[in-house]
């Protein structure tokens, strides 16, 4: 029997993505499922989880994390308020660097744009285990940074062994409060087991490194992103605008920044996605410390598996964080739809 | 007028020198540090410690380099990055592309939802599956093995919504000819269309090879044998791990220019690729 | 109409995967295993034994030490052993218990000994090693659970007090002023302050600090490991003497002296004593050989002697298949003629009792060391306490901004949760 031009089509479609399909079905979905089951057990790793033996403890692993008074739901805590701080900082200044570099090397009075950009660029594509390295030696106690503030006059702290917060410091700094003996209303309670004071911590001195490696790594990508839209103005636009006598800033305001709307959205999503997952930089260079000050929940659902047999708490945390950042990306297309409304 | 002429020259040439400050500026913050790096690695220990920012290095040794590779695992690690990496990039160009092909030319039931579901999946964040992929692995009696570290991530989501953008983007004329002329949707796509695709081609393999190389994550939760270690993951243990008395930077440091070495390589090879590799990534 | 595309992806997705698994299920044994560890064969072959062994080394030393055992047990019995020193051991070990692929053979950090013997990843084969009443009685405590005697310990090590002769008679004193009590610490780092000199370097986790707690007549659990007692007084008076001793500037933190650890700033000079174990003479003769010092038991508190000993053992996997061999090979490696070669190589101290004589002839000066085994206590013995513990330390390090009361409540509460009173 032959087939028709249109079945025959139909199947090479159909084998032409079965690869695909396979491992993408048998290594993204059905794990998802899988862990899905597991975050309902008290699976402690070893032998399969999906025999009769393993404990069903329906929601629990979640409860733990956010209504039940415990060390989890601390940790949990801690490690969120981490992650918000640390977004908060690392999304608004790596977007802001990548613009300002991007309108610096499209200026088009600028020569040497190929090597500038590409020196931008660079620290992106090289391994995150290995810049981690770099930034260890850089920001040991008597390394390169500190040898420099050294040459300011100014005697740059322990980096990696530093769990003060900054927000802490600056408050002390500024003598609005005693850091010492912190005013009793902060301390005495707030919200999931983490009282006022521990929550308006700000990043510890140790996060403040690893958030630093994260700008300088992740600018160079989105400096690209940001001259290719660049690139896309049209010049005539931007000639219509000196023609009228624009200023350079309310060129910028009024003609670049509206054409960049998009691309600054993008940017904006990418950032706080990636920046909710990260694990490669406190895997390599603080584990957690000091104070678990560095403690993310992507890194923390790794130990509470492996390292503590809490399989069920780990996976827990692993679909919270799903959640936290679908809902990010639900907020922010949700805006991009009504600016583009 | 002249003096209005005059004034915007000087304005021109103040922000120029603004301008080349900030680059020059900013070339040496996102440089540098690859200077230190590359300088320490052949000065002695306590040199090192001493003028960690000196970037010549005096004495100039070579011990470091001797170590990584007697005393540690780098070449086994080197070996198995290799494998690893040219595995799922020729693994990851062919499947891709064919995917991609499918989703964009040919005309199949179920076509749409799947594409749907390749920009589903591009959503889920990769760190969501360390532990179920761990789950999968050693349901499938696959955990710690060659195939643990190549086979789930052979395929991605990304290449092929690259792919698929990239053959939209080609004329239908040349394939329309090679169908006359009676060729199947293989042929077609073999020895028509793929030629065709070189540029995507080339991008796709630039994209796959440095996010293998680069890989961790992956490798913590497929393989625990030290004999299956990859580069990044023999350098994570390195760092972290017991390597005896003192800090030796300059050993670290070494193994991890070895790390940057063959990404660096391609950068500057294969510049324009990557950064229409970073474009495309943000058509997503 | 492209929602509705995103949800029938999704659905026809889904049943893809359910199919697939399905699958999965059915086609074989994959899905099912056998848990009881007697319905394994204990012995796969009867041919030689291929072990694997995975350490967690302290150091070059160690490693060739251990793998040279390894190859002289192997000349003997025809069998090998692959000695691989872990960059992470309690990771590697985690994944590879969850990942069925343990090592035969592997050490056991007494703190995490419970967590892998709760959860039946550990073979209970401690009796089966000839002449096992003589690993010293708090050891095999440390290693008992459930009743059962699981692993050998390896060798141990139990805190003292380090002086800096140096600085010592700099600041006048002589050997009477060391102190033996708590208040002759209190007295004579007056002394040392009074010089301009920091008299002690602490170490800011409840691995140093415990031993206060230990001198006071406290602990973190009760004895069998069962009831929280954290929030003990006489926990609440050693925590209090420590936050004075901090607070006054007597001790100080190995990073208030820009130090990693206790050793490496008494090393520097930066304090006359540290509270540290066997270890430090190692890093001494290595980083700081031209410091002289003397070791001496640690200062007694209300409670009398107290001190801490950290020991790990020999684990043999429950589901190694050479459980026979793997016990031979920890036979080998805990003979006390072994474990003084291991003493010389690296530093530990035996944990046979029969080997004590030769380790004080051998090493005199390290008596108080070995007198601390009398009256040493273990580390906490109960699953699921490493976070809580962890967790103590980070409070530890604040501790001059937190009342030791609010802590030790803290860890009480953790300490129960994780018994699950």
């Amino acid at each position: 029997m032959r087939l028709s031009a249109k079945a025959r089509e139909n199947i090479a479609g159909w084998l032409f993505v079965a690869p695909v399909i396979v491992i993408l079905g048998l290594f993204m979905l059905l794990p998802i499922l899988m862990a899905m089951w597991v975050s309902l057990t008290d699976w402690n790793g070893q032998g399969s989880p999906f025999k009769s033996g393993v404990p069903f403890v329906g929601f629990d692993n979640y409860s733990k994390l956010f209504t039940e008074d415990g060390l989890t739901r601390q940790d949990f805590m801690t490690s969120v308020r981490n992650n918000i701080y640390y977004v908060g900082i690392v999304v608004p200044v790596q977007t802001v660097l990548a613009l300002g570099l991007a309108l610096v090397v499209n200026s088009r009075m600028l020569k040497g744009k190929g090597f500038f950009r590409a020196a931008f660029f660079f620290p992106s594509v090289t391994s995150s285990v290995a810049i981690s390295v770099v930034f260890l030696f850089i920001f040991a106690s008597s390394g390169a940074v500190n040898n420099l503030l050294a040459f300011f006059g100014v005697q740059g702290p322990q980096w990696f062994a530093d769990a003060r917060g900054i927000l802490h410091l600056v408050l002390g700094g500024l003598g609005v409060v005693d850091v010492d003996n912190p005013p009793a209303f902060l301390t005495s309670g707030g919200p999931f087991g983490l009282s006022w004071w521990d929550w308006l911590a700000g990043p510890s001195v140790a996060m403040s490194t690893i958030m630093l490696l994260v700008i300088w790594t992740t600018s160079g990508t989105f400096m690209l992103m940001f001259l290719a839209a660049l690139q896309d103005i049209p010049v005539t636009l931007e000639e219509a605008s000196m023609l009228d006598g624009a200023g350079r800033w309310k060129r910028l305001r009024f003609v670049t920044l509206p054409m960049l709307k998009p691309t600054l959205f993008l940017v904006l999503t990418m950032g706080i996605i990636s920046t909710w997952q990260v694990f490669d930089q406190v895997y390599v260079m603080s584990q957690g410390a000091p104070g678990k000050t560095t403690l993310t929940p992507a890194y923390l659902s790794y130990t509470q598996a492996f390292d503590s047999f809490e399989y069920g708490t780990g996976t827990a945390i692993s679909f919270v964080l799903f959640a936290i950042i679908v809902l990010f990306t639900i907020v922010q297309r949700w805006l991009l739809r009504e600016r583009n409304a | 007028m002249a003096t209005v002429r005059a004034n915007h020259g000087a304005r021109t040439v103040a922000s120029t020198f603004v301008g080349y400050f900030i680059l020059v500026f900013f070339a040496l913050v996102f440089l540098y540090p690859f200077v230190i790096q590359l300088s320490a690695s052949f000065k002695t220990e306590p040199n090192a410690a001493l003028t960690p920012l000196n970037p010549v290095p005096d004495p100039f040794v070579t011990d470091a380099y001797h170590k990584v590779f007697l005393s540690t695992d780098m070449p086994l690690w080197l070996g198995n990055s290799l494998i690893v990496t040219i595995a799922i990039t020729l693994g990851r160009v062919l499947l891709d592309s064919m995917a991609g092909y499918a989703l964009a030319r040919l005309r199949f039931r179920g076509r749409k939802a799947l594409f749907s579901a390749v920009i589903a999946i591009l959503a889920v964040p990769g760190v969501v599956l360390f532990i179920p992929k761990f789950l999968v692995l050693k349901q499938f009696g696959m955990y710690d093995t060659y195939t643990a570290l190549i086979l789930p991530i052979i395929a991605d989501a990304g290449g092929v919504f690259i792919m698929k953008q990239f053959f939209e983007s080609i004329p239908r004329s040349v394939e329309e000819a090679a169908r006359i002329d009676g060729a199947g949707p293989w042929r077609t796509f073999w020895s028509v269309v793929l030629p065709m695709g070189r540029p995507a081609l080339i991008t796709l393999t630039i994209i796959s090879f440095q996010s293998s190389w680069n890989e961790l994550p992956h490798s913590l939760v497929a393989v625990q044998s030290p004999d299956l270690y990859t580069l990044p993951r023999g350098l994570a243990v390195l760092v972290s791990g017991s390597l005896g008395s003192g800090n030796q930077y300059p050993l670290k440091l070494g193994a991890a220019v070895l790390a940057t070495i063959p990404v660096a390589i391609i950068f500057v090879v294969f510049q324009r690729y990557f950064v229409r590799g970073a474009n495309e990534g943000a058509d997503k | 109409m492209k929602r509705s595309n995103v949800r029938k992806a999704a659905l026809s997705t889904a049943v893809g995967a359910v199919l697939l698994s399905s699958a999965a299920c059915g086609g074989g044994s994959g899905f099912e295993e056998t848990d009881d560890p007697a319905a394994q064969p204990t012995q796969a072959s009867a041919g030689p034994a291929q072990l694997q062994v995975l350490i967690g080394s302290s150091g070059d030393a160690e490693t060739k030490a251990v793998t040279d055992a390894a190859a002289a047990w192997g000349a003997a019995t025809g069998n090998t052993a692959t000695v691989t020193p872990a960059q992470d051991l309690g990771q590697q070990l985690g994944q590879a218990f969850a990942g069925d692929t343990p090592p035969d053979v592997f050490y056991v950090d007494a703190g995490r000994f419970a967590d892998y013997a709760s959860v039946g990843a550990l073979e209970p084969y401690g009796d089966k090693i000839s002449n096992a009443t003589d690993f010293y009685e708090s050891l095999r405590t440390t290693f008992t659970f459930d009743g059962k005697f699981y692993c050998a310990p390896k060798d141990f090590s139990t805190l003292a007090l380090i002086v800096n002769t140096d600085l010592w008679s700099k600041a006048g004193l002589t050997d009477a002023d060391i102190p033996t009590t708590w208040d002759q610490l209190t007295a004579v780092g007056e002394k040392l302050k009074a010089k301009d000199i920091t008299p002690l370097a602490l170490g800011d986790t409840r691995d140093r600090v415990g031993a206060f707690m230990v001198q006071a007549g406290g602990w973190v659990t009760s004895a069998d490991g069962k009831t929280a007692t954290a929030d003990s007084p006489e926990n609440l008076e050693a925590l209090t003497y420590v936050q004075k001793l901090v607070k006054d500037k007597t001790a100080q933190f190995p990073k208030q002296l820009s130090a990693g650890w206790g050793g490496e700033a008494f090393g520097k000079g930066a304090a006359a004593m540290t509270i540290e174990g066997n270890w430090i003479k190692g890093a001494m003769t290595n980083d700081f050989p031209d410091v002289k010092y003397s070791v001496h038991e640690l200062p007694a508190g209300p409670a009398g002697k107290g001190t801490l000993s950290f020991t790990t053992c020999w684990g043999i996997a429950a589901k190694s298949k050479n459980k026979e061999a793997a016990i031979s090979f920890v036979e080998a490696m805990t003979t006390a003629e072994q474990q003084m070669t291991y003493a010389k190589a690296f530093g530990v101290m035996p944990s046979r009792q029969s080997a004590k004589d030769a380790y004080t002839a051998e090493f005199p000066n390290d008596a108080p060391f070995v007198n601390g085994a009398d009256y040493a206590h273990g580390p906490v013995n109960a699953p699921k306490m490493d976070s809580v513990l962890a967790d103590f330390d980070t409070g530890i390090q604040q501790l001059t901004s937190i009342a030791p009361k609010t802590l030790l409540e803290r860890v009480q509460k953790n300490t129960q949760a994780a018994l699950g009173e």
